[in-house]
């Protein structure tokens, strides 16, 4: 791999708190609007080549189950892909919390998962760009999969990156067996462009 | 003499942060600790009069941290500081003894005012 690629101890260790204080921020959103108590994670960072960006979300979802996810396109100072990878009762879960009663039908149940993955990524994904003096814009979420295995969701051939930026987080309900995760996929010209964002970010201190 | 503080943080970055945001005139001697093991091992060596201690951390996480300190009854000025801004994170913080609750990224009038708020000499 291109070395200008990889990040240092320090630049990897500064995305990681950068990311744990952007999560901070969409975790509190989701407690409001689901009314419990969301546990954080550690954020998980990883650079890849594009073949085996797949296996590196399986591995970090953790079980081969079958998932729903919605994606969003941002760009900007930095440009990707943000993901939210809901496990097959993850939908019900949250309409349960929110409220519905079972007859939700499937065309509500999206908008749901929609909606959630929006406040999920808008919130995280301005907080990095915030603290990194960064600006995004984001696509409208859409749905990017229904009831797939983990390691179908990105198909590597459709992808025009050769490396990618992973980065994880995922959002868990003490109430019950739900965990969300967060992804966000950047390709290599992003990569660059945060490495300086984040030598910036830590000349403050 | 210096008062001993102890600054707990998985991330590098955040305890420099944490530490330029302490009041420039304050007399400490600083230990750094990365989780919350580690944090408990330089609590019982005495260095941790004052803490600053994050929530989310492997090991042991600062939940983890205050569970202990109160169960072995022990007592030192905690200061939360984590990205975690939900009303019960700071709720169960308190309950667990924590003094105070700082939100990251960390305002440096915010941690004197608190200091000053407790009488921790300055």
């Amino acid at each position: 791999m291109n070395d200008q690629l990889l990040l240092t101890p320090d630049q990897r260790d500064a995305l990681q708190e950068v990311t744990n204080i952007a999560m901070g921020q969409a975790g509190a959103q989701l407690a409001q609007i689901l009314e419990v108590f969301v546990q954080l994670s550690v954020p998980r960072i990883n650079i890849t080549e594009s073949a085996n960006i797949a296996g590196n979300i399986l591995q970090l979802v953790g079980t081969p189950q079958s998932v729903t996810a919605i994606r969003q396109a941002f760009s900007g100072t930095l440009r990707g892909e943000a993901m939210v990878v809901y496990d097959e009762n993850g939908c019900r879960d949250l309409a349960d919390l929110m409220g519905y009663e079972d007859d939700i039908d499937r065309d509500s149940e999206r908008e749901l998962l929609l909606d959630v993955g929006n406040v999920l990524v808008g919130a995280c994904l301005n907080g990095i760009a915030e603290l990194l003096q960064a600006k995004l814009s984001f696509s409208a979420p859409t749905i990017m999969a229904e009831n797939v295995e983990v390691g179908r969701l990105i198909n590597p051939q459709q992808l025009t990156w050769n490396y990618a930026l992973l980065v994880e987080v995922h959002f868990t309900l003490e109430v019950r067996d739900f965990t969300c995760h967060l992804m966000t996929l950047m390709p290599e010209e992003s990569i660059v462009a945060l490495k300086s964002a984040l030598d910036a970010f830590m000349e403050n201190f | 003499m210096p008062t001993p503080i102890l600054v707990v943080d998985d991330s590098v970055m955040a305890r420099k942060m944490l530490i330029k945001a302490l009041p420039a005139g304050w007399d400490v001697e600083i230990t750094q600790a990365g989780n919350g093991l580690e944090a408990l091992a330089a609590y019982r060596e005495g260095k941790a009069e004052v803490m600053f201690l994050d929530l989310t951390m492997p090991e042991l996480d600062g939940y983890g941290v205050l569970e202990t300190l109160q169960a072995e009854g022990l007592n030192s000025f905690v200061i939360v500081v984590s990205a975690d801004i939900q009303p019960l994170a700071r709720e169960r913080v308190r309950q667990l003894g924590a003094l105070a609750f700082v939100k990251k990224p960390v305002e440096p009038t915010q941690i004197e005012s608190i200091l000053r708020e407790y009488g921790i000499a300055l």
